[in-house]
């Protein structure tokens, strides 16, 4: 109330940034200690955590946020590392794929050694739930992060566990080395490399199906992979609730592709910002988010693929599609995320 | 319509090209500049409020409190607060710093303000009868309207609105919505109910009172007098300073204003135009321009509502090249001056007659 801010820290902010630069309520800081490329495109960074970071359990991510040219830009990376390191010097490992066109990862490239980010909690429910059953690990691309975590940190292994690593191309392998290390160490566990560019998928498909006998799923890797998998697993009868998966980014179109050049559905939309209302033309392949950026409304953002929930916003009438689902939202009034949201019919919806 | 279809997107598009060069060039030098007078803003505020209290050393401490503190509601409500509730700074995506979450330090409801200011305001401007900020429902500013024994002595009206102001703005959509007094209109568009606009302005109005009038005093002690005093001046200084920068925007001798009828199905360059013809600049000192929120830029800050407040300036002078270009009147001239024909507007149309303010367009 004193500082009409939600909170007074909060009220007091730009003092507290003086003395405490890159403070952020409900962040936590981290030093980068070390940057190691893993494979072409896959970057390791090593950072030191704040001691006041509550810790995770493996298979969570966070949101890493870094502040560039005036703003606050945040992703959310799986933490690929194994418990022990964070227990025994309190440091984390992300692993993360650098898209040079793209606006956040290059700047990660840009970080030297002892550049400060933010972090937020570990969040996620994508985790070992039961080691003493038999469990089949899928992993496609950089979704190899959070099951990496898994199994680097389980100490007493109880039952079978098999990873199946597709990747394109062996040399594209992201922390293969710590992988085939678990391996010859622990007989419990098998490690499959299975190269997208010789093997096919149905050797995959066919390879996983060939003994389902009870076993858990951990499924991790792009959209379309994922749910070709889990269609299959269905298929021959493995109950939805032995199928766990982390979904790692969103189909969508670059944003830096010009509108009126492809020739997709037009709908028209009212942006309501600031109690002032836009009339924009939405391309209906782009997400909500995408759309009011490249109308310069710069709408409030965070992970821009539907897990931290800054973005939503009051859908005032019209029909989204959830780009991960498919689903379909009602007409009325109601809350939706900007950045899985693709436009369905014309929309009203406040910023 | 003085221009023809194609000037008027000449207009639009010329009008467009200064906006996105300033667009792109936002960054670290907009940021570091909001974060700085925010800086300043909750420094002035804190040695204001303790000044206050050590006024038993010598009164003139207390006189430093009370005018820093004035100067932090300003800052707060003009440079910081009306700027940021305009979404010029969503794209830092701060977590004060976002229309969506910033409350300032005045009697009005951030949700309220956005709504009757930002949204009624500025997409009608100047329109009788649509922009209700014309006159506030409350003073004659030209034979747009008829004359009522009222207005005989809205200078009087004008002065107590002025003192008032915070409380003013805050009223001002329960009012337009007949919330506690006068016939319903049928057809204001209802975004929120009237009990949630109760609540907002009593929760907000309290919350406001007790901060000021009740918290600060109490924690002063025996100096509770003194300190209750000084806040309802610094909250004096900042309602005269708000309205009269407010009323030098759009109440100047030249402005226009419109019909509702002309301005139906407007192409966004017959927008701008009328936001031109609709508001008017004063010039001054940079000091001046922070203090008063740009709002000294006030044609600037309604074709380019959201953008970051401190680009106005520069801007100025590329708009006003642009409306000597295609003959658009540009209407400014020094604070004194234009002050000095607001007050004559207000103290003309208190007397029957006058000119209309809407002109053909």
């Amino acid at each position: 109330m004193l500082g009409n801010q939600p909170s007074l820290t909060l009220y007091f902010l730009p003092l507290l940034q003086r003395f405490w630069p890159g403070f952020v309520p409900g962040q936590y800081r981290a030093h980068l200690v070390a940057k190691q490329w893993q494979t072409a495109d896959m970057l390791q960074l090593t950072f030191q955590v704040s001691g006041r970071w509550p810790g995770f359990v493996p298979g969570q991510h966070l949101l890493l946020t870094l502040y560039h040219n005036g703003r606050y830009i945040s992703r959310p990376f799986s933490i690929c590392s194994a418990l022990s390191l964070w227990q025994s010097r309190q440091r984390i490992q992300l692993c993360c794929k650098i898209n040079s066109p793209g606006e956040f990862t290059p700047l990660l490239n840009q970080l030297q050694n002892g550049a400060v980010v933010n972090i937020s909690q570990a969040q996620g429910d994508f985790y070992w739930q039961q080691p003493a059953a038999p469990s089949v690990f899928v992993a496609a691309g950089s979704g190899i992060t959070p099951i990496a975590a898994m199994l680097l940190s389980q100490r007493h292994w109880l039952a079978p566990a098999t990873l199946h690593y597709r990747v394109r191309g062996t040399e594209n392998a992201a922390l293969l080395k710590e992988l085939k290390q678990l391996a010859d160490k622990q007989p419990l566990f098998t490690l499959l490399l299975s190269d997208s560019l010789t093997e096919p998928a149905e050797m995959l498909q066919q390879q996983l199906c060939a003994d389902l006998n009870n076993k858990q799923f951990y499924l991790c890797g792009p959209q379309t992979f994922m749910q070709q998998l889990r269609n299959t697993l269905s298929r021959h009868g493995v109950p939805a609730e032995h199928i766990k998966q982390e979904q790692f980014g969103l189909a969508l179109p670059a944003a830096t592709t010009d509108l009126s050049s492809t020739n997709n559905l037009l709908l028209s939309a009212n942006f309501i910002r600031a109690g002032i209302s836009t009339a924009v033309m939405l391309n209906s392949q782009y997400s909500l988010l995408q759309s009011a950026e490249q109308h310069n409304l710069a709408p409030r953002f965070g992970c821009r693929m539907g897990v931290c929930f800054q973005c939503v916003c009051d859908k005032v009438s019209g029909q989204v599609r959830d780009i991960r689902s498919g689903a379909l939202s009602g007409h009325g009034a109601e809350q939706i995320q900007l950045c899985v949201s693709q436009p369905v019919t014309e929309l009203v919806i406040k910023l | 319509m003085k221009l023809s279809t194609e000037q008027f997107n000449a207009l639009e598009h010329e009008l467009d090209s200064v906006k996105q060069q300033v667009q792109q060039q936002l960054g670290d030098a907009d940021a570091r500049y909001i974060r700085r007078v925010l800086l300043v803003q909750r420094l002035s505020a804190l040695s204001g409020r303790v000044l206050m209290v050590l006024g038993f050393i010598t009164p003139w401490l207390w006189l430093a409190g009370v005018l820093l503190l004035a100067l932090a509601k300003i800052l707060d409500n003009m440079e910081i607060g009306h700027n940021v509730l305009h979404g010029q700074y969503d794209w830092m995506n701060d977590p004060v710093l976002h229309s969506k979450r910033y409350e300032w330090d005045i009697a009005c409801d951030a949700g309220s303000w956005q709504r009757t200011h930002n949204f009624e305001h500025h997409t009608y401007t100047n329109i009788i009868g649509k922009d209700r900020d014309f006159g506030y429902g409350l003073l004659r500013l030209s034979n747009d309207f008829r004359w009522r024994l009222r207005n005989l002595w809205q200078g009087g009206t004008y002065l107590l609105l002025s003192m008032l102001f915070q409380w003013g703005v805050s009223y001002h959509e329960l009012a337009a919505q007949r919330v506690f007094a006068g016939k319903k209109k049928a057809d204001r568009h209802t975004q929120v109910s009237d009990s949630e606009l109760k609540k907002a302005f009593f929760g907000k109005g309290a919350r406001q009172l007790v901060k000021d009038y009740v918290f600060f005093p109490l924690i002063a002690g025996p100096m509770w007098l003194w300190v209750l005093c000084g806040n309802l001046l610094a909250n004096l200084i900042r309602n005269l300073w708000t309205s009269t920068v407010i009323f030098c925007g759009h109440f100047t001798k030249e402005v226009y204003a419109f019909d509702a009828k002309e301005c139906e199905g407007e192409s966004r360059g017959q927008w701008y135009y009328r936001q031109m013809l609709g508001s008017s600049n004063f010039t001054g000192p940079t000091w001046l321009h922070i203090l008063t929120g740009h709002l000294s830029c006030q044609i600037e800050h309604h074709l380019y509502p959201d953008i970051p407040a401190r680009h106005y300036p520069a801007m100025a002078k590329q708009v006003h090249a642009i409306a000597a270009k295609y003959g658009i009147p540009y209407n400014t001239g020094s604070f004194v001056k234009q002050y000095s024909t607001v007050f004559g507007r207000i103290m003309r149309y208190s007397l029957p007659g006058g000119a209309k303010a809407v002109k053909a367009l």
